[in-house]
């Protein structure tokens, strides 16, 4: 599944014709079927807004989102459901939901209308447990469990929806190091394994260093550059999107690139 | 959860868990309702003037009280009472409420039992008020003032003429009170001579109850001024034995206590259609002999439950309604 | 690292699949629901022949027995029932929409606007009347109806999901400011009419007849049928409005129906019998306690256990101090009251 984004530009309501601000203008991104791309860009540049454009909840108001040549505004809701899945940041349930039922509600767009999981959902579920390593979880609460395997729940909550294209924001942005390696080399296997294709939005650069093969720079509504990560990623480009100095290279032990933020003395 | 929302909830859930309490169990007491026996007292910080209080009679010592002039009643029996006896012209204002004699139409009103106009009161600069007992408030306001205050408790026809004395006496009408007092009860003993030679049918007293609905019903319990009538008119009271002025009685005890006769009185009167209305109302419960005789009687007018001058009337009305035998 | 002890009771509902979990479920409470409103009209303030109330050879106006069980009880068990399962359903509902387990059906002001036009005609002696509703539960429900209405109007985009907040905000503002016209209609009111209007506030069971219930039941049918459709949707919901539109709900349209089917349910719950407290919320707690928090049964369980609960707490209502009888508000409060501080007790 390739998404292809054209000239989307996005801007939240506002009473005030004047203070109407766009959030994106004129977005143009292709997603390659199978990669893994990650939006960087600082606070407020429009990335988490891309990624619900991608989603389909919200619509852009000029250009087109399209999913290997059909534009989402006209896919029905359930059948996007089935492709696309969602990782939020930030995932808190009104109630006591176990591990188990939270996987199971990603089946949700697999299911008729007063159709009730059946063996072969659950098989599903369970194997999403297994794939994000959670399986001994499963009749645990969701919310006694820690950080990292929360957001590992509902990664595999995403993977029971059997997507084509797995959207995640800020996946690793409340981990810890152990977690964000974690998540990270699981959403690493998933992505080779699977081939399901992904995107992420985040602003851990080393994140997006070691993980990604493509990258989008998005600045103030607007994409700075996009392209395979060791040629987007660079000082330069670093400069210009976040207005810092940074060294990038090559880590020859991990065998991806590296960003270190230099902080000169005032 | 953003701090703002959590407090947002916890402000609905206070709010709301009030409006629970509020809705459940709430109650605000008139004093009208309180059947404590007649009390009357009168407050005289006036030099030279006795502390009168009593329970079953009044004490007065020394000569007739000259007239009091300037009078403000603030409760609609005592207003009728003053008329009866004849202190009519000694009336300046009214309550809000005050509906009888037609001259109180004319006269200006100071409030009620809940909001009793403190400062229009002092203006007319009343030689005595008449208050509910339960206004201590306003009492305690007027003697600062040094208004006499003549104090109103709730009670049966007893309690009424009994009251009706003690006002006279108060105003200085002392013997046209015991006069008119006499003469009430001439017409509640003919009243009750009358009706002596029948049986007393066992009677439900309903004073109020929801329009074209039998569900919170409001009747007559064994005590208080509609009882006493009702004993008067030569009924039998069905909740005799439950010893309240009001009674809440649901459709099945309505239904157990069985009643002969029902009669249901009313302040408002009610259209021929209506009337049929709310007598169809009844048919539900069938087996109540009242209703498979068709005796529901339905009475209106102010004077069936204000404890006054013209509680005679009253007694009558009912008594009319019960053995309209007697009245050929 | 399980603090809570709920997991505990939780956990044990969880492992079986749904189908089966359900179908136990639904079973248990039917029954519990059924065995309550057969055994409910057995028992009241008054002692009385079964035998003569269903002897078919006294006619049925002569027949006190009879007329004591099918006018008086039994009208005001089915009365409690519907009630009972009409405010624990909406209470449910209202919960995932608010996303918050401390909402209540009377939370969006519905119940204060029911409350208000009840109070108007009570105290000026409304006398409109339409098919089997009488004056007090007609002005109800259109109190209910205006006050949802202004409550949609203010929390609705077109197209867009409704802002939860918003919802709060406006049902807050709505209950303030009914309760506050409530207490002026009563402070200008008569006396009669003011403690009256008192009496309705504490809810009342005793509708003596069938026609009353008649009267609500087309809003109570459209109303669950509304709720049979929410529950997985309101699983998702209650996650989060994002994340359940990418799994394929109409977020939009769950709300609006969350809200259309709760406000239908407490208008007509409230317009038969007053705003009863606690039924909304206590119901749906206990049967998450016991069943699980999958809306798929507890929306259902709690619909019968809300119907037996109010019918049991409407038999200590008129047994207990017979022949007075306490308002059920009261006893529902006094049940609901100390569990809530149970509750609490627990979490904390």
């Amino acid at each position: 599944m390739s998404l292809s984004i054209e000239h989307v530009s996005f801007g939240y309501d506002s009473r005030d014709e004047t203070t109407r601000s766009f959030s994106l203008r004129d977005v143009s991104v292709t997603i390659q079927r199978g990669s893994l791309t990650g939006l960087l860009g600082p606070n407020g540049c429009g990335k988490t807004t891309l990624l619900k454009l991608m989603t389909g909840v919200l619509r852009p108001r000029q250009g087109t989102i399209t999913l290997d040549g059909r534009a989402i505004s006209a896919i029905p809701r359930r059948e996007l459901a089935k492709q696309v899945a969602v990782v939020p940041q930030e995932t808190h349930p009104a109630f006591d939901y176990s591990v188990l039922e939270m996987v199971l509600m990603g089946r949700h767009p697999h299911l008729g209308a007063f159709q009730l999981e059946g063996p072969e959902d659950l098989a599903i579920a369970r194997e999403s447990l297994s794939a994000t390593g959670t399986a001994h979880l499963a009749d645990r609460a969701y919310m006694t469990l820690s950080g990292g395997e929360k957001q590992r729940v509902v990664i595999a909550s995403a993977l029971a929806q059997a997507p084509d294209v797995l959207l995640l924001d800020e996946p690793t942005a409340s981990l810890d190091l152990a977690y964000q390696l974690e998540v990270a080399s699981l959403l690493d296997r998933l992505n080779h394994d699977r081939g399901v294709t992904m995107v992420l939005a985040t602003h851990d650069l080393n994140l997006a260093a070691s993980l990604c093969d493509s990258l989008v720079l998005i600045r103030a509504g607007r994409v700075l550059a996009q392209g395979p990560t060791r040629d987007v990623l660079t000082g330069a480009m670093i400069q210009q999107l976040y207005d810092v100095e940074a060294d990038v290279q090559f880590h020859e032990p991990s065998g991806h690139l590296t960003v270190v933020p230099i902080r000169r003395a005032p | 959860m953003a701090a703002c929302k959590k407090r947002l909830i916890l402000l609905a859930v206070l709010l709301a868990v009030t409006g629970g309490l509020k809705a459940s169990g709430y109650h605000a007491v008139h004093d009208a309702r309180v059947a404590a026996g007649h009390h009357a007292v009168l407050e005289a910080p006036v030099a030279g003037d006795l502390q009168v209080s009593g329970g079953a009679g009044l004490q007065i010592s020394g000569n007739d009280r000259a007239p009091v002039t300037r009078i403000i009643s603030l409760v609609p029996a005592l207003t009728e009472m003053l008329f009866a006896i004849g202190a009519g012209p000694q009336v300046i204002a009214v309550s809000s409420y005050d509906d009888f004699p037609p001259e109180v139409k004319a006269l200006p009103r100071v409030g009620a039992l809940l909001d009793p106009d403190v400062e229009r009161i002092l203006t007319l600069r009343p030689g005595l008020v008449l208050t509910y007992g339960s206004q201590s408030g306003l009492e305690v306001q007027l003697a600062r003032a040094g208004i006499r205050t003549f104090s109103y408790r709730h009670g049966g026809v007893a309690g009424a003429l009994q009251t009706l004395r003690d006002l006279g006496a108060a105003t200085g009408h002392a013997a046209d009170g015991d006069r008119k007092a006499r003469e009430i009860q001439a017409q509640l003993d003919a009243v009750q001579a009358r009706v002596r030679a029948y049986p007393r049918p066992r009677t439900l007293l309903v004073f109020g109850r929801q329009p074209q609905s039998l569900q919170q019903m409001y009747v007559s319990g064994g005590a208080g001024f509609l009882h006493d009538i009702l004993q008067i008119a030569g009924g039998a009271n069905v909740f005799a034995d439950v010893r309240q002025e009001s009674v809440q009685p649901s459709h099945e005890t309505v239904l157990a206590r069985a009643p002969d006769v029902i009669v249901e009185v009313r302040t408002r009167q009610l259209g021929a259609a209506d009337v049929s209305r709310e007598r169809g109302v009844w048919a539900a419960l069938a087996s109540i002999p009242a209703v498979r005789n068709g005796r529901i009687h339905f009475l209106d007018g102010d004077y069936l439950v204000i404890p006054g001058p013209r509680v005679g009337l009253a007694a009558e009305a009912v008594a009319r309604a019960l053995h309209p035998e007697a009245f050929k | 690292m399980t603090s809570s002890g709920s997991t505990i009771a939780r956990v044990s509902a969880g492992p079986r699949p749904i189908r089966s979990r359900l179908a136990v479920t639904l079973l248990a409470y039917g029954a519990l629901a059924l065995v309550t409103c057969l055994l409910a009209p057995l028992v009241g303030s008054t002692s009385i022949s079964l035998s003569r109330a269903f002897d078919r050879s006294i006619p049925f106006a002569d027949n006190v027995d009879a007329q004591i069980f099918f006018v008086a009880r039994m009208p005001r068990v089915l009365a409690g029932a519907v009630v009972g399962a009409a405010l624990a359903s909406a209470g449910v509902v209202l919960q995932a929409l608010l996303r918050n387990p401390l909402a209540t059906p009377f939370t969006l002001g519905v119940s204060a606007g029911a409350a208000l036009g009840a109070i108007l005609a009570i105290s000026f002696g409304a006398a409109v009347t339409l098919g089997p509703l009488s004056p007090v539960p007609l002005a109800s429900l259109a109190g209910a109806f205006a006050a949802a209405a202004i409550v949609y109007a203010l929390a609705t985009r077109p197209g867009r999901a409704m802002s939860t907040s918003v919802l709060l905000l406006a049902g807050v503002t709505l209950n303030s400011f009914f309760s506050a016209l409530i207490l002026f209609v009563q402070y200008l009111a008569d006396f009669a009419e003011t403690y009256r209007t008192v009496r309705w506030l504490m809810g009342d069971l005793d509708v003596g007849g069938f026609g009353p219930i008649l009267g609500a039941l087309p809003l109570m049918v459209a109303a669950f049928l509304i709720f049979a459709l929410l529950p997985s949707s309101l699983n998702l919901l209650s996650v989060g409005a994002d994340i359940a539109a990418t799994r394929g709900v109409d977020v939009a349209r769950t709300q609006r129906l969350a809200f259309l089917s709760s406000a239908l349910a407490t208008s007509a719950a409230v317009s038969l019998a007053g705003p009863i407290g606690f039924v909304g919320i206590v119901v749906p707690h206990l049967v998450r306690l016991m069943a699980g928090v999958d809306h798929r049964i507890v929306l259902p369980a709690s619909a019968f256990f809300g119907a037996a609960f109010l019918v049991a707490c409407d038999l200590v209502a008129r047994t207990i101090l017979a022949p007075v009888e306490i308002p059920v508000g009261i006893v529902t409060a006094m049940l609901g009251g100390p569990f809530f501080l149970w509750l609490l007790v627990r979490k904390g």
